[in-house]
């Protein structure tokens, strides 16, 4: 597995981040930066380059979808994984999200086996 | 209307689905069916028409009439509107905080089962690991036979041989207490919510008080400072409330207890 991936994790929530960055230790990967809300997120990603976003749906400022959104729009990100994780669990926003360009969706409360189930399945893709 | 999805397999197959399909520039359009409940309108009807049938007529006839005429004021100061969406809200607000006194009491009794699962491990590598080095220092010191040694070389490799396990479960028990804090951000998300709908409940119900009451002086106001209120929320500018274990004990102490 390519451990030395940099990841981007991107939630309203300082404990979710803190959360989300700590199973991702657990899992192997330790290059990991944070963002607070979508708009933050497009800045860090403009400005360094990253392998994986994990990003939260509903934030304030930038919700997730629009971040998406915006990621997808910019032909240098439109193949860059991002896996969703997030509370919303109504049918219509996982088909939005996935219609959006997502590359996975968790929804909260989640496990370290989901999450790594998720992650192990989007990074094969990847290499494809 | 759509229905939360619950069952984890459910979900994956429709974002596979879903995924697989994708037209990179369709935008589906989220369908707002909000749903005006008109519960208090038929409330007011119902109250009004029982209080008809067999009862001393006097003061339901009045209680009847007093709802009717509160019913139509409302509607002939345009608030009935208001209050109904106000209303209706209630039993939402009462399902979130529901939800929330759920998922706290959940991560709590989660982070208490780990760390009771946990402990007893670390006090028995606490106990074995000290009953080990006491006999490593009497070695040292040169008191112990040939046999006592061989039985401490022993004793000391089957410890060291346990400790990956044991430490592996209390890893385990760290990361379920770590999980378990995922309740903050799932009940902030909810308690936002319930604060704006207080807060519009609140600008319905004092603009209705306000148009209602301009012409009503005096009344004893409501004394809503009762005792056993649960946790101070904000002791700013509060002087009826200690904040912390200290003020307890001061206060106690001044009382002479």
């Amino acid at each position: 597995m390519s451990a030395d991936l940099k990841f981007l994790v991107v939630d309203d929530f300082s404990t979710m981040r803190r959360i989300v960055r700590n199973l991702l230790k657990e899992i192997g990967y330790t290059n990991v930066d944070e963002a607070e809300d979508g708009a933050a997120a497009l800045g860090k990603l403009k400005s360094a380059k990253f392998d994986f976003v994990v990003s939260d749906i509903n934030m304030p400022n930038m919700n997730g979808l629009e971040f998406l959104r915006q990621v997808r729009a910019d032909e240098q990100f439109k193949d860059l994984p991002v896996l969703l994780v997030t509370a919303e669990a109504k049918r219509e926003d996982i088909i939005n999200a996935a219609q959006c360009g997502a590359s996975g969706y968790i929804v909260k409360p989640f496990t370290k086996a989901t999450l790594e189930e998720k992650l192990v399945k989007i990074i094969e893709k990847m290499k494809q | 209307m759509t229905a939360p999805v619950s069952n984890e397999e459910d979900l994956d197959a429709l974002f596979e689905r879903v995924a697989s399909e994708r037209v990179p520039t369709v935008q589906a359009a989220a369908p707002a069916s909000v749903q005006a409940a008109k519960t208090v309108e038929k409330d007011t009807n119902a109250v009004v028409a029982q209080t008809g049938d067999g009862s001393p007529p006097d003061i339901f006839d009045r209680i009847g009439k007093l709802t009717r005429n509160l019913h139509d004021a409302l509607i002939e100061l345009g608030y009935d509107k208001a209050v109904q969406s106000a209303v209706s809200t209630l039993p939402d607000t009462r399902d979130r905080l529901a939800y929330i006194a759920n998922l706290t009491g959940q991560a709590a009794e989660r982070t208490l089962g780990a760390i009771e699962t946990a402990k007893p491990v670390q006090e028995q590598m606490q106990k074995q690991a000290t009953e080990l080095s006491a006999k490593w220092d009497r070695l040292l010191a040169g008191n112990m036979s040939l046999d006592e040694f061989k039985s401490l070389a022993l004793h000391t490799n089957r410890f060291l041989h346990a400790i990956p396990g044991h430490t592996e479960h209390t890893n385990n028990q760290l990361l379920e207490i770590m999980m378990a804090q995922d309740f903050h951000d799932l009940t902030g998300q909810v308690i936002k919510k319930i604060v704006d709908l207080a807060q519009r409940l609140e600008g319905q119900l004092l603009q209705l008080l306000l148009e209602t009451s301009a012409t009503q002086q005096g009344g004893q106001p409501v004394d809503v400072n009762m005792n056993l209120n649960g946790p101070v929320i904000s002791a700013d500018g509060r002087t009826d409330v200690v904040t912390s274990q200290e003020q307890v004990d001061d206060l106690l102490g001044s009382l002479g207890f």
